[in-house]
């Protein structure tokens, strides 16, 4: 019941005040699904890379904390290669730290607070945590080169412009992802290509 | 005999003057210059009861330091490993204060005055009291303000002062014993020049198009954050040195709407004009016009419920109001009833819930008139 009060005015914000370098909009005008986009940070490994999400909403919202996971495969301690990640406001209490009082927008924020900031001893990902902590010029090699093959726009531009607008439920679809990943239990959905392009 | 050769390389001034070895005096020296100092140990040997007598002098710079002098009294084992504790305070409090106790030769006033006379007054924005800051404005031939800092340092004018302008490129001035403010001045405005171009670029952007990003740009910002529809917007990154060339270009949005962009911008790329304005070119080839900017109806936000983001649910309006007068938040009886009863850190007792508030964290109760909510 409150949810569609709460996403109305959230989305409206985040059109006209968004939060910077995230953009966030509704997935074939669905209330529940919301995809969002985010820039890599400047002097991050993610840096240019523009990193697509998925926002579930849950009917409890925002009594419960909305469901976000990486769509663009990222090397980061935090998320796994579900593209799941590992952050504190994204859970109830007691274990996570979700409020009414933070929002879609804030919780964006946080997530691009944490991949410049990855948080290595809470890992997700325990060899790229351990990279993280102990061979960090790997790690960062490791992140640019998956930033560079994944979210780069400047190769979806290069490549042959086949792009096709699909409408069906399931999402868009490409003949060319090249790994796939399914979200098992944070999706109830379909699997689907990870790549949205 | 060993610790005695170590503080005598550590602090060569600094003689026994006894042969217990219980009184120390002479001089410890920081940044070139001597602190006459003296250190009366106990009988027993043990640091954290001696006695340091200082100068005038050394007791002024340390003054603040004391408690950081007394911690390392009781964790050094011995006089040597104090006296390099000593020494590093020393200098960084030398480091803090420095600018307090060396004044500046009255030919540097006498000069940095001079200079302002023939620079004229009308320039001057500001001039801190230690006349060690001098603030400069100018305007360039479109008419928009600028500042350049102008820090000064004790040598000037032989040593030129440090520049601190809003630029989006190095400003780096030549300098020469002999030349004043007037010629920084004088470099200050050639630079505005030759960047008038980029800001007439970006000027034409920040009125005519909505910028999502930076909210107030700064002279310095090459990027901008340009709206094209809803939930849709270019990242273009401007050469400051060539504004009118192709920036690169980031499109955020659904792939729907951004891949025709897109593709327009790849197929277009030709049509690319050094010889337009940016904007202009930016239109032609994405074959869009920019949106001007939208207001959203800013319908008061301090009176909705900081849950449902609403003002009526139901036919009930928010009156639950947190208690604490810096955070007032209101909710709706229905919306914190939910949350705070979903929480294990919630108590109940009969119909009041105790909580907290979920904006400001203080305690909270809420009482729970009806059942059926």
């Amino acid at each position: 019941m409150q949810r569609a009060s709460r996403l109305k005015r959230e989305l409206s914000l985040l059109t006209t005040e968004p939060p910077p370098g995230i953009t966030c909009w509704q997935n074939e005008s669905q209330l529940d699904d919301l995809r969002a986009q985010i820039l890599g940070g400047a002097d991050t490994p993610y840096e240019k890379g523009i990193f697509n999400l998925e926002i579930v909403v849950p009917e409890r919202y925002p009594f419960e904390p909305p469901k976000i996971r990486f769509l663009t495969p990222i090397y980061h301690p935090n998320i796994d290669s579900a593209g799941r990640i590992c952050l504190d406001v994204l859970k109830l209490p007691p274990k996570g730290a979700w409020r009414p009082s933070l929002n879609i927008s804030t919780l964006l924020t946080s997530i691009q607070l944490l991949m410049a900031e990855p948080n290595p001893d809470d890992p997700l990902m325990a060899d790229i945590s351990s990279e993280y902590k102990y061979n960090k010029q790997l790690f960062l090699l490791n992140a640019r080169e998956w930033t560079e093959k994944y979210a780069s726009q400047q190769k979806k531009v290069s490549k042959p412009l086949e792009e096709k607008i699909n409408q069906s439920k399931t999402g868009t679809t490409n003949d060319s992802a090249v790994q796939k990943r399914k979200g098992s239990n944070i999706c109830k959905k379909e699997k689907k290509s990870r790549l949205d392009s | 005999m060993a610790g005695s050769g170590a503080l005598l390389r550590q602090c060569p001034l600094l003689l026994p003057q006894n042969r217990e070895r219980t009184a120390y005096e002479g001089f410890v020296t920081a940044q070139g210059r001597d602190f006459h100092i003296r250190i009366l140990l106990p009988m027993d040997f043990q640091l954290k009861n001696a006695r340091i007598e200082c100068s005038w002098h050394l007791k002024k710079i340390l003054h603040g330091y004391q408690h950081i002098l007394k911690q390392r009294l009781h964790s050094c084992p011995d006089l040597v490993s104090f006296m390099v504790e000593l020494k590093t305070v020393l200098e960084i409090a030398l480091k803090n204060t420095q600018d307090l106790h060396i004044p500046r030769p009255p030919e540097y006033y006498s000069c940095l005055v001079r200079d302002l006379e023939i620079l004229g007054w009308n320039k001057v924005v500001y001039v801190d009291t230690g006349l060690t800051t001098v603030k400069l404005k100018a305007e360039d031939s479109c008419g928009r303000q600028h500042l350049v800092t102008l820090k000064l340092n004790a040598k000037y004018p032989t040593e030129p002062p440090d520049c601190l302008v809003d630029f989006p490129v190095q400003f780096a001035i030549s300098w020469m014993p002999q030349n004043s403010l007037i010629d920084i001045y004088n470099q200050f405005l050639a630079a505005l020049e030759s960047l008038k171009e980029f800001w007439d670029a970006m000027d034409e952007i920040d009125g005519k198009t909505w910028v999502l990003e930076p909210e107030n740009p700064t002279r310095s910002a090459t990027s901008r954050r340009i709206a094209i529809g809803n939930n849709v917007s270019v990242n273009v990154e401007v050469d400051p040195r060539h504004p009118n060339m192709l920036p690169e270009c980031y499109f955020l949005g659904a792939d729907h709407v951004v891949n025709p962009l897109r593709i327009k911008l790849n197929n277009n790329m030709h049509l690319w004009d050094p010889e337009i304005s940016l904007l202009q070119n930016l239109k032609d080839v994405l074959e869009i016009d920019f949106p001007s900017r939208a207001v959203l109806e800013k319908s008061d936000f301090a009176k909705d419920c900081g849950i449902c983001y609403a003002y009526r649910l139901d036919g009930t309006t928010p009156d639950q109001v947190c208690d604490d007068p810096r955070c007032g938040q209101p909710y709706h009886r229905a919306c914190l009833y939910e949350w705070l009863q979903g929480l294990p850190s919630s108590r109940q007792s009969f119909n009041v819930i105790f909580g907290e508030c979920p904006y400001c964290n203080k305690p909270l109760t809420l009482k729970s008139s009806t059942k059926k909510l």
